[in-house]
């Protein structure tokens, strides 16, 4: 007993079902991925992201708004809100803005 | 003359993941954030069973995949789902952290416990419990072994691994892998029996 057979029969019992992932690591791999995409181009303007469906945050709209160069539309401005600190750092984080992704992985 | 058609394998099942790869790759940070939500519980699920040992290390894995694959995505051909691929870069990751983890010195800890030598008899897995418990008993023995012991038994029996596999992988001989092994299993034993 206990031999490989039997360690087998163990593993092969499979994974059970998923497991959720803490919200506070979902932030994390976000703003790491998002760090990451600005870092080798920038990002898709804000008024492109909205026209091909993308939902914008309350920020991000004003941003989108502003008689400013794609330059600017192209910042990340989750670098400077407190949904992103909040997000990394809370596993319940009270965030309720509509469009922003923090306030989904925390609430979906 | 055949065409090439025959010879290209199927694309992905969902073409709304290669609408996803193309939007990522425009730089689409909405986009990225549905990726992120559509695959992380089941990354972090294949990583924390199989990082059990190492718990502390299962969400640096799960960024890290996170970044391999945002950096490959343009290699993504779409010829298995985004998942698949994405388990394929875990599974590399991981064992990256079994070879290092496997390669650093035995604790004289990890052998002098083998003294107490456990009894003989161990019933067949499913005649003592059932998948759901088994599942949950191995997760629970298995964190409670020494690190290398846990890891080289996920590597050899979860993942499937050969001896001859881990013994290239770690840098060792096949002979020093079956020993481990062998204290590894001795070691669980000793603990499922103690449960």
């Amino acid at each position: 007993m206990f031999d490989d057979l039997w360690f087998e029969r163990l593993a092969g019992m499979g994974e059970g079902s998923d497991e959720r992932a803490p919200a506070r690591l979902k932030s994390k791999v976000y703003s790491a991925a998002i760090m990451r995409m600005a870092g080798s181009a920038p990002l898709l303007d804000l008024k492109e992201t909205k026209n091909s469906g993308g939902h914008l945050c309350v920020f991000e709209h004003s941003v989108a708004l502003l008689p400013m160069g794609t330059a600017i539309r192209s910042m990340n401005p989750c670098r400077v809100c407190h949904a992103r600190v909040l997000g990394e750092r809370m596993e319940h984080a009270p965030i309720f803005w509509p469009g922003c992704p923090y306030s989904e992985f925390h609430n979906g | 003359m055949p065409g090439l058609a025959g010879e290209i394998p199927p694309p992905a099942e969902d073409s709304g993941e290669q609408e996803l790869v193309a939007a990522i790759l425009r730089n689409d940070r909405k986009a990225a954030a549905r990726f992120v939500a559509a695959h992380i519980d089941a990354i972090y699920t294949y990583a924390r069973q199989r990082l059990l040992p190492r718990a502390d290390l299962v969400e640096d894995t799960v960024q890290e995949v996170f970044l391999a694959a945002l950096g490959g995505l343009r290699h993504f051909q779409g010829q298995s789902s985004l998942r698949t691929w994405l388990i394929g870069i875990a599974r590399h990751k991981i064992e990256d952290v079994y070879r290092r983890r496997l390669r650093a010195p035995e604790s004289l800890d990890d052998t002098a416990q083998l003294d107490r030598d456990p009894p003989d008899a161990a019933p067949m897995v499913d005649e003592q419990l059932d998948t759901t418990r088994a599942r949950e008993k191995a997760r629970s023995v298995i964190a409670r072994l020494p690190e290398r012991y846990g890891l080289i038994l996920l590597w050899r029996y979860w993942e499937q691994r050969s001896t001859r596999d881990i013994a290239q992988a770690v840098g060792v001989t096949e002979k020093s892998v079956e020993r481990m092994l062998a204290r590894a299993r001795a070691r669980f034993k000793q603990l499922w029996l103690e449960e």
